[in-house]
């Protein structure tokens, strides 16, 4: 009898470790999921940072302008375009579909950016 | 990709990078036909009064490019769409340099075709505030381009 509890305590307990286990491991999951949805670049000091950016497909990348100055966003292919960016305002766009896509800002031309999508 | 500064297409496709370029010529005609006006005036100088109307007609004919390639930078790179901030007080205040530039240039012209009628004085402050208002248009334009900022 006391053998037959021991083995079921044993079994609860194991039963118990491996629910833990697979739900730490979704919350981690859904963690870095969750990360790795939403990207930020910083405009600042006529600069795009990070310049080169890769994300998985379903991204969402957010530009924020910390500069003084208006900047754009502007994809060269024409996939994505902000409006001019006053200070601290922001440009979201979610990247559906896997490839390169390069832009700029339209006042500064030489700011260059680019988003690889994997 | 290395850009040869003498290739004719880095000038004609140089986009509203032109305006940038193109703005120092009446800023520094108009501050010169001003300095020259004023000296001529303390001095009753009619070569240097010469010399400040033929600056005066440079800058107002030099503003006419620079007034396109500023309103064809907002069509082109900004796709036209409504300025705020920094940029429509740029354009505003470039509107009221090009409107004082020309209105000094009248007066200068007007006076010029009716010898027996002299420059009227109230010019002057005219041109003083053009000139301020010149400059401060210019600032704006260096910090958007990034002349006057950290980058």
């Amino acid at each position: 009898m006391r053998r037959s509890v021991s083995i079921a305590v044993l079994l609860a307990t194991l039963g118990l470790g491996i629910a833990g286990l697979g739900a730490g491991t979704r919350n981690f999951a859904a963690s870095a999921q969750q990360k790795l949805q939403t990207l930020e670049v910083k405009i600042d000091n006529f600069s795009f940072g990070p310049m080169e950016l890769t994300v998985p497909v379903g991204t969402t990348v957010t530009w924020t302008n910390r500069d003084d100055i208006p900047h754009t966003v502007v994809s060269t292919d024409k996939v994505f375009k902000s409006q001019v960016l006053d200070t601290d305002e922001k440009f979201s766009f979610t990247f559906s579909k896997a490839g390169t896509y390069p832009y700029f800002c339209s006042i500064h031309p030489k700011m260059t950016g680019k988003v690889v999508v994997q | 990709m290395s850009v040869n500064p003498f290739d004719l297409r880095t000038v004609l496709l140089a986009k509203h990078a032109q305006h940038v370029v193109l703005i120092h010529f009446p800023i520094a005609l108009f501050t010169a036909a001003v300095a020259f006006d004023y000296f001529g005036q303390s001095a009753k100088s009619r070569t240097l009064a010469a010399a400040a109307y033929f600056n005066l007609l440079l800058a107002a004919v030099s503003i006419v490019p620079v007034v396109s390639t500023g309103l064809a930078a907002w069509r082109w790179a900004l796709e036209g769409q409504k300025l705020k901030g920094m940029l429509l007080m740029h354009l505003v205040l470039g509107c009221i340099s090009s409107a004082l530039i020309w209105l000094v240039f009248w007066i200068h012209l007007r006076s010029r075709r009716h010898p027996e009628v002299p420059l009227p004085k109230y010019r002057l402050p005219i041109e003083a505030l053009a000139v301020l208002i010149v400059g401060l248009t210019g600032h704006l334009g260096g910090f958007l381009s990034g002349v006057n900022g950290p980058g």
